[in-house]
């Protein structure tokens, strides 16, 4: 299993996406070893079903391809269409279906090989046109070539399609993709789609004038099948124009699409319009027909989004007109058929109902004359479908369309006490009352439910929807609404008093209400509501629920329960709340899925709420509250992961997590934990599936063992014991995705033991220094952190069989990539630091040498800051004259040259409060004590030097630093689909500080500063005055009051002796991830 | 780290979204998909029905009331043998060849004077602009050339295609405007060149090719009303572009700036009109024009007239003048607008009163001048915060449609930022005093709703105002406010949008001023 790549610090992780729900299915075939048949249907199902993660075909092949490593590759100078190629590729796609794994792997290496050669996109093209070869090769081959062109069409890719290749490509696939067969059609009209991202329009002027009259040939034919294929790829054409702002250029862009395509687009709708109604009675045309002109709508959606273009303002009426057809009029050949049919015909009233949506936001003015006749349309086939199971789609967008004219400047069409009755009564109520599809997904897809009912993935469900519609209408008649909601929320409560095992689901409809139309508040901790009274309620309608003592009766109220207490807990008083853990504590039990995720959810929230004192916010909940129910709560919670489908229960083990975090953490409570972690470690081992579990499970192993060990140190030879064969095994069946995670944790580990570190950790040193690994840049910053711990706490064992020469060739590897250059550093600063300089003279050529290559050819503002940082470094530990010779010796005078060209102009932009000190009293020590310096030659350079320390010590971080363009991270240097960097926030590293000894750069800097001057009298003050600006000679003269004042307390300074010294900044690595 | 992350970022939008964009924002897209809308209903093209000499409008008279009776296909064979009229009139030689064929002339033009029956193509299949183009050719009478000019004006004014046949003609209908000609032909002819200018980017660019330019704006000059009149809306429909180099060439024609500053001056609204439409064109397209008009009292002069007016036709193209003019630079609105001068007040007070007027166009357009201006200096944003402007804004972004709400958002949003220091490296500062003022009078939730419609645009509008409330607000008052605004579900939405850079705001935002404690950090 691989983890999907997310962009660090910026996007949520992709991995949270609902969709990927089902991702562990495709992964398992190859334990599973199906028949080829079901293979390659399992595969296609499940990309199909991926089609909106964009990465996920490469994914798939990628990884299949990851897997074959040591076969010949075919190589070819270019590829040449002949049958020997279309045999080589036939057999290979079909070998790659293949259950054993030998001929799979040989094939995909194969086809990753020959995807290099010129030509090969351009003959895997050609074998999906071949009609002699087997279908399912084909489809096979269709796929490859999307991901082919996804990969490598973009000319800023690592090996880019020749552009003569591209144009043959482009003359090709549009013939190619309308005589296809459906399968493959979808495939080559996503490729088309990736195509144009980059090329069209300006760079495949042909595409459009080709697809029209594509459009217009299929139409005149009745060639429905190409009429779809054709609509579909214009479909993923205009796309863009719904996601990207005003400018220009796309505005260009869609002049060009709607000069060549908004007038045939209308004649189509009103063709496919007549010969829908000649197709009244054939089902199978009346299908294709309908989703035809479900995708003209589309179209229209994507050329109207950005602007009322021209053309659609003057044929409004036209558009209109059809667009409330499909509103009202039925088609029983279809509808009566079954849901199938009707959810067809639904999607294409769903597309009317965007379209008019938009119309309404944004178009008002033109939309006004036909708003009532479309309000009407949508209300009647709302009641209809509110009535009716499923019809999903249709009902969400429908209310959309209402909740839009509700927040518009007609809301008065909603102002009547009649309309807002029916409003919540046929519409409302029937859409927030569960179905069976809730009923279903409750019990078959407990991850997915969560999903929307907790985590707001449920924007486009009606549930979710229904309450939109009472907020948009409540801001302009907030009371009147707030009384109906109450009313109905009583009344579903009367009815469950009635008979509560009957009328449970009006229970819940009440509770979904109460929640949902509530507000959210700052922290995600909590939400606030005016519907009720928020402590009477959970009093009487939730706590009866969380009391009852069958842990898995009316398991969708106890959920709802849970829930509830959940989202208000920052209400609920800590005595009611205390008095209920007990109670939440034991549905951990529950049999059903659902509700011992909620349970533990509602028990990490809780740990998580904070008060606020007025001095500061303190834990609501602490080890005082748990840990009476310690033993119990943790049973549960290992317990809980024993039960079907929730193995791997993301929930679970966060609050696993959460509570080791807060739980005071005898030896009696470690030893069962480590254990049943350390089971869960080794089952996830076999096969890693979910991320976030395995990043919680993680982390909760760095947690304990982090506060076990600080309670007592003894424990760590325990800890090691369990853990350490877990790790071991990690590294040798490369379970590649969670080195970075072992690599942390050996770190801590390392951190743990007091010198000498004990000889089966110097294993694991020297096989951090296989360069293999350092290639993979998920693991560099762990490796990082790790080699860091080696050489804090064995620097000795570092000059011990050429290991140094070996960290350092490491150092070079990282420190050439603007990427990985801050790492680099990370590596460098403890050698400078922990070792002596008689050791480290010898190298510091070699190591100055790739530095100022470095600087002189690619510099990076970061790479100059970091090398400030550690010549600061060198300066403070081994003495202004070592670090000026050592650099002079590179190249004479090459010391003045850094300095005056590098280190002042970038001194000012040093962030970080370590940072700052170190290279503040590093430069003023220059300043004061190089006797190059002092040189009366060497005024300007002193004067300047100055101005940038002034600047450094008297203007706060954000008004010195200027904003830098993000760099991107390494996942992009290197390509490519790995496992990513995630940090460990228990595994971490605290920072040291290098100069303990100066509490305050100011006080030092200035102290050394009036001890030269006293030496100097007289001689400063015009460079001062010439070389500072007028701002800081006034910062100056602050910084010596300021230093004045605090005198007297405190002797100048002291002489530092070795300490340690990290950077300690990970934090870029760090993916950022706001689980709810 | 992360809140240094943040705050950048937010700083880096809002500079772009508040302050230099902003700027940007007050040209018009270079590239225009949709129709301009109102402006194309009443001006594009006209038809002639009155004709400027008194002793023809008896006649017209006279001949319209008859007309009314006759049935259509009488008047198609009307039509037809008026075309065949004229072409025995400019065959045959004799004494009353020229009163024949003004007559025949007068016939068709009375035909071709009605809007609603389609004369004109049948006019066309007949012939007509052969026959019309001979009876132009220089030497003949007055009434003779009026009228044959007439007749193709109204032939102009119809379908793109009947426009489009007007080209053999043009050279002559050129040549009419010069000194040669007498005033009131060079007039018809200048309307039927109208006409054909209004049509299509082809047609300007032939007329412009064929020497249109220099003869129109040279009409200009005249005194006379109606010369004045017909002429800048000929020139308007001459330069209006997409390309710039009409404008520009215009500007450049000796006097034609003094020209338009003095018609400007005078009483007549119809005439004050039509020239501030050729400045709505100059601005909008030429930098050029902009340098120069700028030099000029142009301001001022636009800024009286707005003061004194009160209709939707002369409002707008001085709105829009004015709103273009400032869409230079922030340097040249600084300047110009001085914000100690009189002007400055009274410009603010003409577009309150458009704010307050019920035409929603007006409204619309005020807004997005005073967006210009609210992008200027502390002072330009401390006069519109201190004027009665900014009630009526902050009712408009409550209660108006959602394009008047955009431009209203604008304004509010630009009034509250600074533009950028220059010690502080471009970072812009807030504007505290305006944006509690805003809060308070409740406009975070216009900003939300915006936030939540599809327009992205909007969206991200709501988003820096959010950023700035959350930033801005005093002791972090502004988290509360976003939070009871239901602000916290409208940025979830974007979570997972397409739009880059929509997603990584919103989530950064909600990451930074909502997330949650994640808990590994406390302790």
């Amino acid at each position: 299993m691989i983890q999907i790549l997310s962009v660090v610090g910026l996007t949520k992780p992709i991995f949270l996406h609902p969709s990927l729900a089902p991702l562990p299915s495709s992964f398992q075939i190859r334990t599973h070893a199906p028949s080829p048949t079901s293979f390659s249907l399992l595969l296609i199902h499940s990309l199909q079903r991926f089609k909106s993660i964009v990465s996920f075909y490469a994914v798939c092949f990628n990884h299949i391809l990851l897997i074959a490593r040591h076969l010949n590759p075919v190589k070819t100078l270019e590829m040449e269409w002949n049958q020997q190629t279309l045999q080589f590729l036939s057999q290979s796609f079909l070998d790659t279906l293949s259950p054993h794994p030998e001929p799979r792997r040989r094939a995909e290496k194969n086809l990753s090989d020959a995807a290099d050669t010129p030509n090969y996109g351009l003959a895997v093209l050609r074998l999906v046109a071949e009609p002699s070869v087997d279908e399912q090769i084909r489809q096979c081959a269709a796929v490859n070539f999307k991901n082919h062109l996804k990969t490598r069409w973009v000319p800023s890719s690592a090996n880019p399609i020749p552009d003569g290749e591209k144009e043959q490509i482009k003359t090709l696939i549009v013939p190619l993709m309308l005589s296809a067969t459906s399968r493959i059609q979808a495939q080559l009209s996503e490729a088309l789609a990736v195509i144009g991202n980059h090329d069209f329009p300006k760079l495949w002027p042909a595409l459009l004038p080709e697809l029209r009259s594509s459009l217009e040939t299929a139409i005149n034919a009745n060639d429905f099948a190409s009429l779809n294929g054709i609509l579909a790829t214009v479909n993923s054409l205009f796309k863009k124009f719904r996601y990207q702002f005003k400018s220009d250029p796309i505005l260009l862009d869609l002049k060009y699409c709607l000069d060549n395509f908004a007038a045939p687009l209308l004649s189509t709708v009103e063709s496919i319009s007549g010969k829908i109604n000649e197709a009244a009675g054939s089902a199978a045309t009346l299908r294709q027909l309908i989703e035809a002109q479900r995708l003209c709508f589309r179209i229209f959606y994507s050329l109207n989004f950005l602007d009322l273009p021209e053309f659609f303002e003057d044929t409004a009426d036209k558009w209109m007109n059809e667009f409330k057809n499909y509103l009202t009029v039925r088609y029983p050949a279809l509808e009566d058929a079954g849901a199938e049919g009707v959810s067809l015909v639904d999607e294409l009233r769903a597309a009317v109902c965007e379209n008019i949506s938009h119309y309404m936001e944004k178009e008002e003015e033109l939309f006004q004359k036909y708003l009532k006749g479309f309000v009407e349309a949508v209300w009647s086939l709302l009641v209809i479908a509110s009535a009716s199971p499923s019809r999903e789609r249709l009902t969400v967008t429908a209310i959309k369309f209402l909740t839009i004219v509700s927040t518009s400047v007609h809301h008065a069409l909603f102002a009547g006490d009649e309309i807002l009755q029916q409003i919540t009564q046929s519409i409302v109520i029937p859409n927030v009352m569960l179905r069976d599809e809730d009923e279903e997904l409750f019990e078959m897809n407990y991850v997915e439910f969560i999903r929307r009912d907790m985590e707001g993935s449920d924007l486009d469900t009606r549930r979710r929807i229904a309450c939109e519609l009472l907020k948009g209408i409540a801001g302009n008649y907030k009371e009147k609404i707030t009384e109906r909601v109450s009313t109905q929320i009583h009344n579903c409560l009367a009815l469950f008093a009635e008979n509560p095992s009957a009328n449970w689901k009006y229970k819940d409809c009440a509770i979904y209400l109460v929640v949902s139309l509530a507000t959210k508040k700052a922290g995600g901790a909590s939400i606030s509501t005016d519907l009720v009274d928020v402590e009477s309620f959970f009093r009487s309608v939730i706590v009866p629920e969380l009391q009852g003592q069958d842990v898995n009766a009316f398991p969708m109220l106890k959920a709802g329960a849970l829930k509830f207490f959940t989202m208000f807990r920052v209400l609920i008083p800590k005595a009611v709340a205390m008095a209920l853990l007990g109670d939440v504590v034991r549905f951990l039990s529950s049999d059903v899925n659902v509700v011992h995720s909620y349970a533990a959810s509602c028990i990490e929230k809780l740990l998580l709420v904070k008060d606020n004192n007025g001095v500061q916010s303190q834990a609501r909940y602490t080890s005082v509250d748990i840990n009476p129910v310690l033993p119990v709560l943790m049973t549960n919670l290992f317990g809980a992961l024993e039960k079907p489908e929730s193995e791997e229960n993301q929930y679970m083990m966060r609050c696993i997590m959460r509570v080791l975090q807060i739980a005071d953490i005898s030896p009696e409570v470690a030893s069962p934990c480590i254990t049943g972690l350390t089971t869960v470690l080794n089952r996830v081992c076999e096969n890693p599936k979910n991320p976030v579990f395995n990043h919680c499970l993680f982390e909760a192993v760095a947690t304990l063992v982090r506060r076990a060990c600080e309670r007592n140190p003894s424990l760590v030879p325990a800890f090691e014991t369990c853990l350490l064969p877990s790790l071991q095994m990690i590294l040798a069946k490369e379970v590649t995705e969670f080195f970075p995670y072992a690599f942390q944790l050996l770190a801590q580990l390392v951190d743990l033991n007091r010198p000498p570190v004990p000889p089966h950790y110097m294993q694991i040193f020297d096989i951090l220094l296989t360069p293999d690994l350092w290639k993979k840049s998920a693991n560099v910053p762990a490796l990082v952190r790790l080699l860091q711990s080696f050489l804090q706490q064995a620097p000795n064992e570092l000059n011990r069989e050429g290991r140094l020469r070996l960290v350092l060739g490491i150092f070079n590897k990282l420190v050439s990539s603007p990427s990985t250059e801050e790492q680099g550093f990370h590596i460098l600063n403890p050698i400078i630091e922990n070792l002596g300089y008689d050791v480290m003279a010898e190298y510091m050529n070699h190591i100055w040498a790739s530095l100022f290559t470095r600087l002189q050819n690619n510099k990076t503002a970061r790479l100059v800051r970091c090398l400030i940082i550690f010549m600061s470094l060198f300066l403070v530990k081994h003495g202004i004259q070592t670090l000026v010779d050592s650099i002079n010796s590179v190249q004479t005078n090459l010391f003045h040259a850094i300095l005056g060209q590098f280190w002042i102009p970038t001194l000012k932009t040093i962030t970080g409060h370590t940072e700052v000190k170190l290279s503040a009293v590093a430069s003023t020590k220059l300043l004061c004590e190089s006797a190059s310096l002092l040189d009366p030659a060497a005024e300007e350079l002193w004067g300047k030097l100055l101005d940038g320390i002034v600047t450094l010590l008297s203007l706060p971080e954000e008004e010195r630093v200027e904003d830098e363009p993000e760099v991107p991270d390494f996942g992009e240097a290197t390509g490519g689909y790995q496992a990513t960097f995630v940090r460990l926030h228990n595994a971490g590293k605290k920072e040291e500080d290098p100069l303990k000894e100066i509490q305050d750069p100011k006080h030092f800097s200035v102290a050394l500063l009036a001890n030269l001057s006293s030496q100097f009298r007289g001689r400063f003050p015009p460079v001062i005055t010439r070389y500072l600006s007028p701002a800081n000679q006034a910062a100056l003269v602050q910084l010596c009051r300021y230093v004045q004042v605090k005198k007297g307390r405190e002797g100048y300074y002291k002489l530092w002796s070795g300490v340690k010294w990290s950077l300690g900044h990970t934090d870029s690595f760090e993916v950022k991830s706001t689980f709810w | 780290m992360i809140s240094a992350d943040c705050h950048d970022y937010g700083f880096y939008v809002l500079h772009d979204g508040f302050g230099n964009a902003a700027v940007q924002r007050r040209r018009h897209h270079a590239v225009s998909v949709a129709k301009e809308r109102r402006e194309a209903m009443f001006r594009t093209k006209r038809l002639c029905t009155e004709g400027f000499s008194n002793d023809m409008d008896v006649h017209v008279a006279i001949n319209g009331d008859m007309m009314i009776e006759e049935e259509p296909s009488v008047l198609e064979a009307q039509t037809s043998s008026a075309v065949e009229e004229l072409k025995l009139a400019i065959a045959s030689k004799g004494i009353d060849t020229v009163q024949k064929k003004v007559n025949a002339l007068r016939e068709l033009r009375r035909l071709l004077s009605r809007s609603d029956f389609p004369f004109v193509e049948i006019a066309l299949k007949s012939g007509a602009i052969p026959l019309l183009s001979q009876c132009l050719s220089f030497g003949s009478q007055d009434e003779q050339l009026l009228e044959a000019a007439w007749c193709l004006t109204n032939i102009a004014a119809g379908k793109p295609e009947e426009t489009k046949s007007l080209v053999p003609t043009l050279p002559l209908l050129i040549a009419h405007l010069g000194d040669k000609s007498s005033l009131s032909v060079g007039e018809q002819c200048a309307w039927a060149l109208g006409n054909v200018g209004g049509e299509s980017e082809e047609l300007r660019d032939l007329l412009l090719s064929q020497g249109a330019l220099i003869p129109l704006a040279r009409m200009m000059l005249q005194d006379k009303g109606t010369t004045v009149i017909t002429a800048s809306w000929a020139l308007s429909n001459l330069i209006k572009g997409p390309h710039s180099e009409a404008a520009t060439e215009l500007i450049k024609i000796d006097g034609v700036v003094d020209a338009i500053l003095h018609h400007l001056k005078k009483s007549d609204v119809e005439l004050a009109t039509e020239v501030a439409w050729v400045v709505v064109y100059l601005s909008a397209l030429s930098d050029v024009a902009i340098d120069v008009l700028m030099k000029t009292e142009i301001v001022q002069v636009l800024v009286d007239r707005l003061a004194a007016s009160n209709t939707l036709q002369s409002l707008i193209p001085l709105l829009r003048s004015l709103g273009n003019l400032m869409a230079g630079d922030a340097y040249t609105t600084n300047i110009l607008l001085d914000p100690s001068h009189e002007t400055t007040d009274s410009i603010i007070r003409s577009l309150s009163k458009c704010l307050k007027s019920e035409h929603r166009f007006l409204k619309k357009e005020a807004t997005w001048v005073l967006s210009n201006i609210a992008a200027g200096s502390v002072t330009h944003k401390q006069l519109i915060c201190k004027s009665e402007a900014v009630s009526l804004l902050l009712k408009l972004l409550i209660n108006s449609p959602f394009d008047i709400k955009k431009e209203v958002a604008y304004v509010l949003g630009n009034s509250c930022v600074a533009p950028p220091k220059e010690e502080s490296g471009g970072v812009p500062s807030l504007l505290l005093d305006h944006l509690i003022l805003f809060v308070r009078n409740g406009c975070l939730s216009g900003f939300i709703d915006l936030l939540k419609s599809s327009d992205l645009e909007a969206a991200r509008l709501g988003l820096h105002f959010i950023e700035v409330v959350l930033r801005g607000m005093p002791n972090g008052e502004g988290q509360k406010l976003v939070e009871r605004a239901d602000g916290i579900d409208a940025m979830e939405r974007f979570q997972f949008h397409e739009n880059d850079e929509l997603r990584m705001m919103a989530n950064l935002l909600l990451d930074n001023y909502f997330g949650e404690t994640y808990g590994f950090d406390d302790e």
